[in-house]
């Protein structure tokens, strides 16, 4: 599974960049729709999670990320 | 159950500026509620006035919005009234200690069936970052613009001292440890306590020098300390906390007899 940033409810405040232990986040250069730099998922196959399935482990971004704008999806999935 | 059928998809993105601790604490709320698989309609959110308890709002159950400080206290007659009903309230460190320090003592004493969630995040964040009970001593707010002279509360030694049942600290840092914590506590009859240390970066960070929310993760990572370290390292408990360290853990867990066993309206039904 790899971790999605929502642009739709991120407001920047960059948490998951510190808690993150594999870096995988990194600060966003673009402005997002809402007018904040979100965070971007930057390298992936760092993630403990990566190609895992079932129950997830750490997950320490989707617990800390004070908006609910990071989720779970599938490798394959298509996401913006 | 999925995020946004716990939380009201309608009402988001909701109004904590970036970074405050609230969200995180909703999020470690949702997982414990998710993994002990309650039903939202039995369930009752209780809260006050304050940034803390805005977040009953979000949440797709009934909410009890009531007057600053007396959380506590109408919790207390919904739970003597409809004993068949889970109640949890979510309050803030002004809400549950400053204003309504009475009715929290009170209901510690009773040790009427309810979980509290205290979001301490030192300082009245919503009504512009005046000092509250729990600023730290020679930590800077706009009221103290020369640091706080005074020294703070102990809300989970408070209510270790009035009898509650499960008392337990952490910090918006501690993700893991808080929602075993709140799984703890939401299985637990009689009075449950669990003080959540916020970060509130845009009124207490700001002018603490620390302000950006990573920051102040960090400083909570630093300035922590286990309970049971602490003792056994023979410092006085007190010292630790006015030094601007917070002491995390498990305070308290033991299984008095709760008020409404005593006065027997437990009849009505069994919890869970």
């Amino acid at each position: 599974m790899k971790p999605v940033v929502d642009l739709k409810y991120c407001k920047g405040c960059n948490i998951c960049i510190y808690m993150c232990p594999k870096k995988c986040y990194s600060k966003g250069v673009d402005i997002s729709p809402r007018g904040y730099f979100a965070a971007v998922v930057s390298e992936p196959q760092n993630c403990y999670n990566h190609k895992r399935e079932g129950k997830l482990i750490c997950e320490l971004c989707v617990l800390s990320c004070p908006d609910q704008a990071i989720s779970w999806h599938p490798e394959g999935e298509e996401t913006k | 159950m999925e995020v946004f059928d716990f939380y009201r998809k309608d009402r988001w993105p909701h109004v904590f500026c970036p970074g405050c601790g609230n969200g995180t604490v909703m999020n470690c709320f949702y997982r414990a509620f998710n993994e002990l698989g309650w039903n939202l309609d039995n369930t009752v959110f209780v809260s006050g006035i304050g940034c803390s308890s805005r977040i009953p709002l979000y949440i797709n159950a009934d909410a009890l919005h009531t007057t600053h400080g007396r959380a506590v206290a109408f919790a207390s007659g919904l739970k003597l009234a409809r004993p068949e009903l889970d109640i949890v309230v979510f309050t803030g460190d002004g809400d549950l200690g400053a204003i309504g320090g009475n009715h929290f003592i009170n209901g510690c004493r009773r040790n009427i069936d309810m979980d509290v969630i205290c979001i301490n995040n030192n300082i009245y964040g919503m009504t512009g970052g005046q000092a509250s009970i729990t600023t730290p001593h020679d930590f800077q707010s706009t009221t103290t613009p020369y640091g706080n002279r005074e020294y703070p509360f102990d809300l989970a030694e408070i209510a270790v001292a009035a009898g509650a049942n499960y008392v337990a600290r952490w910090t918006t840092r501690h993700v893991h440890e808080l929602t075993k914590s709140i799984k703890i506590a939401l299985e637990k009859k009689g009075f449950n306590l669990i003080e959540v240390v916020s970060q509130c970066p845009t009124n207490f960070g700001r002018r603490n020098k620390m302000g950006d929310a990573s920051i102040m993760l960090e400083w909570f990572k630093e300035n922590s300390v286990r309970r049971e370290k602490a003792r056994s390292a023979a410092v006085d408990h007190v010292d630790l906390n006015l030094a601007g360290q917070v002491t995390i853990g498990e305070f308290v867990n033991r299984d008095r007899e709760c008020y409404q066993e005593r006065i027997g309206v437990e009849k009505h039904g069994e919890k869970h």
